[in-house]
């Protein structure tokens, strides 16, 4: 198999932790429309962005994601006031994190996504996708010799 | 006991049942691996939300005894509560069950069909492992007390206490001042439809004296405040003595109202007070006096109404002065028709159905409106610019401001009494601005009136009354509450006390054991989001139905 090859073989696996309140209404609302997005994702639900703490999403890495996604209200829009900002801190730390375990910060992305914003929804995972299917397999996947 | 679990596939007419081939996922399940010591059964139904389907779930989960359930259909956010109901009626913890949505994540985005059939079964799959670490939750009933603290004597909190106020349920009205009424009770006239100002507040202020079930605590503060919907335990105390007053109430209702700011305090009002520029306030006080007159006594035969003083500086428009303005133009037109009257106004507001009304009636008064672009006061001298015009200036006998509408003294300290947000603007912050009007961020305490930003007394009136709907909703005398099940729990030996959690709590549902040296949260007043999970350095938090085994199965199954 030629490089190309393998490159249009992959399909990457994408994880999104999404909250209840906001981007999962949004996956909901772009679902109703019928809008296409693809398979690439798996949405998890969460209440709150602020409960996806550093342990899941490198867990996740570690599985094998090849990307995750996390996603919740707008800033000021938290159905629980402050959430989406804590979650918005963590993200950055953990930023700095996946430099040092050798994993592209950029497979990891934060969005706000609202309850009416389906069409929105669509567009923030399947440019994920796109952006995570040019970076190629998670470089960490399987390895235990950190 | 062996795990039995049900997996029930709904067709959803044709919206599960076109786009996914749910032979094949019936198919695929019972030979799924690592599955060995469970019994799964897979099943698929037309249309599980239908009378019809609810009766078949029910039925098959007591026929086949299954300790778990899995139904693969719509969105959590349709039908989660209706698969509950099933679970009770067939006597499983609905906490063993879960909803797994291939509608909207897999036939609807997905369009081709086989892609999407796969997706649903690696849902079906996360469900299924997710399900067998998922654990029994019961529902706590609590005792509530139906009684109401409001806090200030205005429109708003009269307004609420009489609404409130029955035979099963009394209203504690705290009052700062000597008196009830707040500032509606000194304009002379609210607006011309609403009748006399006076006559309408002392008719409420009877009403709530008169009424057996509200008791009226005059010059009280609230001193301190814990507890949670349906369970506050209040203390109240006297701000010209030593009395203190313990209470127990289910609800407290915020109407502390709002003052009006210092025109002098913004740019270009700077004016003495020796000067005739009176605040709209004093001008009522006057009107329901001995008539509107300068120092000297005479009448003025020219006046300029100033609109939007500090608005700017704000950030926010007052909502009531236009109209409250056209009020006092009036005022002035009645006392002599040949008093010469020009509003300087930025913005024209006029929310509501008769304002427009009310502005062509004062148009017709003879009422000389300017819209401008800057104003400044010399004296009793105004000097403008009219939007698209130059600078001018114009001399007048009298000058009237009105002044924004800020947040009243004690806001903020109560804010903090009560762990509830301000705004940026330092009013009381809502729950949410459009669709949760008057809740806070603490369930249970509601703020209406000016408190929570500026507005008149209609609207003021509306939202006293909708809170009162709210809390005889929420609060039945004699009923019960049912706090959050999935909430947040600490287990004790990992807790090293850093209180972490207790900062990010926007609830304050976490409170510190002195004794035990670690953090406790009170199930009935969290909410669930899972915040302090998030920041806990020692992983000794737990979410209920949220918890990471839980999480990590789906995730593990999602990436197999």
């Amino acid at each position: 198999m030629t490089e190309k090859q393998q490159e249009r073989e992959f399909t990457p696996k994408i994880v999104g932790f999404l909250c209840n309140w906001c981007t999962y209404a949004a996956a909901d609302l772009a679902g109703s429309t019928k809008l296409e997005i693809s398979p690439a994702l798996t949405v998890i639900r969460v209440m709150c962005s602020s409960r996806v703490d550093h342990n899941l999403l490198l867990t996740t890495f570690f599985e094998g994601a090849d990307g995750i996604l996390v996603a919740g209200c707008h800033p000021g829009d938290c159905h629980y006031g402050k959430g989406n900002y804590y979650a918005r801190r963590r993200y950055a730390v953990l930023k700095k994190v996946m430099e040092g375990l050798g994993l592209e910060p950029e497979r990891l992305q934060l969005s706000w996504v609202s309850a009416s914003e389906g069409n929105r929804y669509a567009d923030v995972v399947n440019a994920f996708s796109e952006k995570i299917k040019a970076l190629g397999p998670n470089p960490i996947n399987g390895r235990s010799d950190f | 006991m062996k795990a039995k679990i049900g997996i029930y596939v709904c067709e959803c007419g044709p919206n599960i049942g076109e786009t996914i081939d749910i032979p094949r996922v019936l198919e695929t399940i019972p030979a799924l691996e690592g599955y060995e010591d469970v019994e799964l059964v897979p099943k698929s139904f037309g249309l599980l939300c239908s009378p019809a389907g609810k009766e078949y779930l029910a039925k098959e989960i007591t026929d086949n005894g299954f300790t778990h359930l899995v139904v693969a259909a719509c969105s959590p956010r349709d039908h989660n509560s209706t698969f509950i109901g099933v679970c009770k009626e067939a006597g499983l913890n609905p906490y063993l069950y879960k909803i797994i949505n291939i509608r909207e994540h897999c036939g609807w985005i997905i369009h081709d069909k086989e892609a999407a059939t796969d997706k649903a079964i690696q849902y079906i799959r996360s469900g299924i492992s997710r399900v067998l670490y998922q654990s029994e939750l019961f529902e706590r009933q609590l005792e509530i007390t139906p009684d109401v603290l409001v806090i200030g004597g205005g429109i708003a909190g009269m307004e609420a206490a009489l609404s409130l106020a029955s035979h099963d349920r009394k209203v504690y009205l705290a009052e700062k001042t000597g008196e009830l009424g707040g500032k509606a009770a000194r304009f002379a006239s609210l607006l011309p439809r609403q009748g006399r100002g006076a006559d309408v507040i002392r008719e409420k202020i009877k009403a709530v004296e008169e009424n057996e079930h509200i008791r009226v605590h005059l010059n009280t503060e609230l001193e301190s405040s814990i507890g949670f919907l349906g369970n506050f335990e209040v203390v109240l105390a006297g701000n010209g003595d030593d009395e203190k007053t313990d209470l127990k109430v289910g609800a407290i209702i915020i109407a502390t109202g709002y003052r009006m700011s210092d025109p002098g305090s913004f740019t270009g009002y700077e004016y003495a007070d020796t000067d005739e520029v009176y605040s709209s306030l004093e001008i009522e006080r006057m009107n329901g006096g001995e008539g509107i007159a300068l120092r000297s006594g005479a009448k003025p035969a020219s006046v300029a109404l100033i609109h939007c003083v500090g608005r700017q500086e704000k950030g926010y428009c007052s909502r009531i002065c236009c109209n409250y303005m056209m009020k006092i133009a009036g005022y002035f037109k009645k006392q002599s028709g040949a008093t010469k009257v020009t509003e300087f106004f930025f913005d024209m507001c006029l929310p509501h159905k008769a304002d427009q009304e009310f502005f062509d009636h004062s148009v017709g008064l003879g009422i000389d409106f300017k819209r401008v672009k800057e104003i400044g006061l010399s004296g009793t001298s105004v000097e403008f610019a009219e939007t698209g015009g130059g600078k001018q200036k114009m001399d007048f006998d009298m000058v009237v401001l009105a002044s924004a509408m800020e947040p009243s003294e004690d806001t903020e300290a109560l804010a903090g009494l009560l762990e509830i947000d301000l705004d940026e603007r330092g009013f009381f912050k809502e729950a949410h601005q459009t669709t949760d009007p008057v809740a806070t961020s603490i369930d249970g305490i509601f703020v209406v009136g000016a408190s929570q930003g500026p507005r008149g007394v209609s609207d003021s009136m509306l939202l006293a009354q909708a809170t009162a709907g709210r809390i005889r909703c929420q609060l039945k005398p004699g009923g019960k509450i049912v706090p959050e099940v999935k909430v947040s729990e600490i287990m004790e030996a990992y807790c090293t006390g850093c209180r972490t959690c207790l900062e990010v709590c926007g609830y304050g549902a976490i409170y510190f054991d002195d004794q035990k040296g670690i953090s406790i949260v009170n199930e009935a007043v969290c909410r669930g989001c899972g915040n302090c999970f998030g920041s806990c350095p020692s992983g000794a938090l737990r979410t209920k139905h949220f918890t990471n085994k839980q999480l990590y199965r789906e995730v593990t199954e999602a990436l197999k």
